[in-house]
């Protein structure tokens, strides 16, 4: 028999309330204005559907989205494995593992635009000791302000560097949560440790995972701070993700209205690859 | 003498209400419009469109609360034919966001109008409701 009670609505309330000031309103405003044109002054004139329709059939917004979809997977094929690769070779045991954790949870605490700042004067060629390092050093030409793989493979790294801890210490949580009998039992077994890992460690920690690649799925899409200070988007357009792009039609051009045309179908994309993943990834917890 | 004082005191409010350059222009006036401002330089930027639009939506979510709180207490989840155990509210959120991206795709790919989406996601409504 179930317990009722109604109380617990009051304690949601104020949850209720913040989310609908930080997170409702905005959404309501950026669908009015998404409708309509305006030249500042809170003056707004119909526009109806076009923005949309000048949006999405625009090569600008098709390239920032191929870009970011791409930066997006590279992220998540590389954090995921070198995460759960880490979390797997930290100890569970000893004076290693306090700092183990704290070396993981310290790129975690910098802030995202002294990352950029920081990868910016490491990387740059002629001051930074990495551009220094590559191009007078080991003589291969590394200019990310000027070469646009070189570029790529900076904020690539740079995002590495900065939240596979994120995935590390998720993972870790979920390993250290496996009780020793497990292990004890495929051990008698004679379990070759990539059985272990396939059908005890992976399985267990399946659900922190699932949080794991949600969490770096939704920051890599939305990234706008570290890449904007690394490269400003550039050289040219190769590194203008969705993110800088729409601030740049929204603070740049104040163009409003096309801003939260784009700000809405950004926000779609958002909010249906969260939901199949997280679908799919609980579907046979339903079962 | 009255009905002329009557009129000399009015006189001033009317030249107030209409501006004192305009005491001779009247004022013309405009019918309802779904797409006017609905309360002009409010930063929200409000139309009656898409203020109707918003109702419709947390209408939906209410409907679905309710009946969720008195009508389906129990058993209100179920299996439909892609395999998710979904709730009412589990069912609109996807109506909503299917027919989002049936606009979407429209928009992109023909254009306006949208009688056609319109139609395509009424449909998606009903198959989600009745089977997913």
């Amino acid at each position: 028999m179930k317990t009722e009670n109604q109380r617990a609505w009051f304690f949601v309330l104020p949850v209720l309330l913040l989310v609908a000031f930080n997170a409702l309103v905005p959404i309501m405003t950026v669908v009015n204005y998404s409708v309509q044109e305006t030249f500042g002054n809170n003056v707004f004139f119909w526009q109806g559907l076009d923005w949309f329709e000048q949006i999405l059939r625009s090569d600008r917004f098709q390239a920032a989205l191929g870009r970011q979809f791409l930066f997006t997977f590279l992220i998540l094929i590389i954090e995921i494995p070198l995460g759960i690769i880490i979390a797997l070779s930290m100890p569970k045991k000893g004076m290693w593992v306090p700092v183990c954790l704290v070396l993981m949870a310290l790129p975690m605490l910098i802030p995202w635009n002294v990352v950029g700042a920081m990868w910016n004067i490491f990387t740059l060629p002629k001051i930074g000791l990495l551009g220094y390092f590559m191009n007078d050093v080991l003589g291969i030409s590394y200019d990310m302000t000027q070469n646009p793989f070189a570029a790529w493979v900076t904020i690539i790294v740079m995002d590495v560097w900065h939240w596979t801890s994120l995935v590390v210490l998720l993972s870790y949580a979920g390993l250290v949560s496996i009780p020793d009998a497990y292990y004890q039992a495929a051990k008698i077994d004679g379990a070759s440790p990539w059985k272990v890992f396939r059908y005890i460690q992976l399985p267990k920690m399946k659900t922190v995972l699932t949080i794991a690649i949600l969490l770096r799925f939704m920051d890599s899409f939305n990234i706008y701070t570290e890449p904007f200070v690394l490269t400003g988007g550039g050289p040219g357009n190769s590194t203008t993700l969705l993110s800088i792009d729409l601030v740049k039609i929204a603070l740049g051009q104040f163009d409003l209205g096309p801003a939260a045309a784009m700000s809405l179908i950004y926000f779609a994309i958002t909010l249906l690859v969260s939901w199949l993943f997280y679908t799919l990834m609980t579907k046979d917890d339903a079962k | 003498m009255k009905r002329l004082l009557c009129l000399v005191a009015l006189l001033p409010t009317t030249v107030w209400a209409q501006g004192w350059g305009n005491v001779a222009n009247q004022q013309e006036e405009k019918g309802f419009s779904w797409t006017d401002p609905l309360w002009p330089a409010f930063w929200m930027a409000w139309t009656p469109a898409t203020f109707a639009l918003f109702c419709c939506i947390f209408g939906a979510i209410a409907i679905i609360g309710v009946l969720e709180v008195f009508k389906y207490r129990d058993g209100v989840e179920r299996r439909g034919v892609l395999g998710l155990t979904t709730t009412l509210g589990d069912r609109l959120f996807i109506s909503l966001l299917g027919s989002a991206y049936i606009f979407l795709a429209w928009l992109g790919l023909v254009g306006q109008p949208l009688w056609g989406p319109l139609g395509l996601a009424i449909v998606w409504g009903v198959f989600v409701f009745w089977k997913v």
